[in-house]
């Protein structure tokens, strides 16, 4: 049976807003790796534009969360059009979120400049993390466009390698502060940029959830791996 | 295509197994079988032709008033089947009773379209007569608006009223299943959503199946839904499950508007 609706217009209009949170996907995606190289180089420029992005994936949300009030209020969708525009919803969320998380990233990156205590910091430890979350990202938007359940698994799973880093470099953290007290304000900047980091993979494996919900019809949040495995098997 | 679909641990008002129909040559029901919850509403969609208002019509034996048509396997309804050749048809209809898609009321008074169902089947006094009016009329959320012309003609009423004094005429005989043949489709959006608020009512004390080409009103008002094709029975199941993640790609495909 054809996979096109009756009306091509409601085809059209559910691709239109499908391609619209891509768009804002691949948005926050470079928002987070300028945000990287914003740390890497400690470049006050990358910064500002880190910011000036925050502005364009804002006023995107906006715009697809309009877009899809209109396409509910006059299709009504049901069944996987339901779950799509439900998803597409959840998504948009996530990756505002992820926007925010960037947005912070370079904002503590300020800081950390305006302190002049960059060189001292581990930061290089960092920008493994950062590489990490921004390629899981992408995953997540792969997985999505291609309904890909299993690459969805592969990401929920791959999260746990993020929140590993995450506590390996909050332990490092700690070592760095008492040796020398005169970098603790850096560190809490260099802490919260790291939780940034980590809030990254959380809405990424949070996108990658609702891949699973899209397709499969089960709600798979909060929800032990091995569950969402047998989930995604059916 | 595997048409066996057990709904409810509940208790069944009706219960089809195997049941084919034909139209003299023309077969329009293919080997059906599924359960009609007792005070639940059961809705049947699929496209036109697909047999779902054939399947509504054997379960009062309506189409035994048209020569050359039958109907194959059992349909039992509390321990009877409903197409034994012995079964008293007159009997069945007072108990399964039935409304169509146009508003069907006889050529009399308010009051007489009432009556008349019940003189067949009870002799009342003129007092229990007065009352059980005033009761089929508020079952049906009509009393009100017509209480003070209960004497005039039904047929003075608007289509909406008209289609509640079909469901109080049905009602009155105090059936024990509604047969409700897409009862909203001439009617307007205010009228149809007092029918369907309706339906929500009268499921406390009847078993309702209707027939809609409207999937959205399925959703609203049906507790389950059956989807057939072309005389098969192609999904049954709750109504949230067949709107949200139906099981099989055809109902979805129909239920989304892909189907072509």
């Amino acid at each position: 049976m054809p996979d096109k609706h009756l009306s091509t217009q409601f085809d059209s209009e559910l691709n239109g807003v499908s391609a619209r949170v891509m768009e804002l996907g691949g948005l926050v995606e470079s928002q987070i790796r300028q945000a990287i190289y914003a740390l890497s180089q400690f470049s006050l420029e990358a910064v500002e534009q880190v910011g000036q992005m925050e502005q364009r994936v804002n006023a995107m949300e906006v715009e697809i969360d309009h877009e899809l009030a209109s396409i509910i209020g006059r299709r009504q969708p049901t069944a996987r059009d339901l779950r799509l525009l439900l998803c597409i919803s959840k998504a948009t969320a996530n990756l505002e979120r992820m926007g925010d998380e960037a947005n912070k990233m370079a904002r503590m990156v300020k800081s950390i400049i305006e302190s002049g205590a960059a060189r001292a910091l581990p930061t290089s430890d960092l920008r493994v993390a950062t590489e990490l979350a921004s390629g899981l990202l992408r995953k997540a938007l792969d997985a999505f466009a291609r309904l890909d359940v299993k690459a969805a698994v592969a990401i929920i799973k791959e999260d746990d390698l993020i929140d590993n880093e995450f506590d390996g470099f909050v332990r490092k953290l700690i070592t760095y502060m008492m040796e020398d007290p005169r970098t603790i304000s850096s560190s809490l900047d260099l802490l919260f940029l790291a939780k940034a980091i980590e809030r990254i993979g959380d809405h990424s494996k949070n996108v990658a959830e609702l891949v699973i919900y899209l397709v499969k019809g089960k709600d798979v949040r909060h929800t032990a791996l091995d569950e969402i495995e047998s989930a995604v098997l059916l | 295509m595997n048409a066996t679909a057990i709904a409810t641990p509940s208790k069944n008002a009706l219960e089809l197994r195997n049941l084919s129909f034909f139209y003299g040559k023309f077969q329009g029901l293919r080997n059906v079988s599924l359960d009609i919850a007792e005070h639940k509403v059961t809705a049947f969609i699929g496209p036109s032709g697909c047999g779902k208002s054939t399947l509504l019509r054997t379960l009062n034996r309506m189409y035994s008033l048209y020569p050359g048509q039958r109907a194959e396997g059992t349909i039992n309804f509390y321990g009877q089947n409903i197409l034994d050749p012995q079964q008293d048809i007159n009997l069945l209809r007072a108990r399964i009773g039935m409304v169509f898609q146009k508003p069907t009321p006889f050529p009399m008074s308010i009051y007489d379209n009432i009556a008349f169902g019940v003189k067949l089947y009870e002799t009342l006094s003129r007092s229990d007569m007065d009352d059980r009016v005033e009761w089929a009329l508020s079952k049906a959320a009509l009393w009100t608006e017509v209480k003070d012309k209960i004497h005039q003609s039904g047929l003075s009423l608007s289509g909406g009223q008209q289609q509640r004094l079909c469901i109080a005429r049905s009602v009155a005989v105090k059936p024990s299943v509604l047969l409700l043949d897409e009862p909203t489709s001439a009617l307007d959006p205010l009228s149809t959503a007092k029918i369907e608020e309706l339906i929500d009512e009268l499921k406390n004390d009847y078993t309702i199946a209707i027939v809609t080409h409207n999937m959205q009103q399925a959703a609203r008002c049906s507790d389950y839904t059956a989807y057939m094709y072309l005389g098969d029975m192609v999904e049954f199941g709750e109504t949230e499950q067949m709107f949200f993640k139906p099981m099989r790609k055809e109902t979805e495909d129909y239920i989304t508007g892909r189907f072509g």
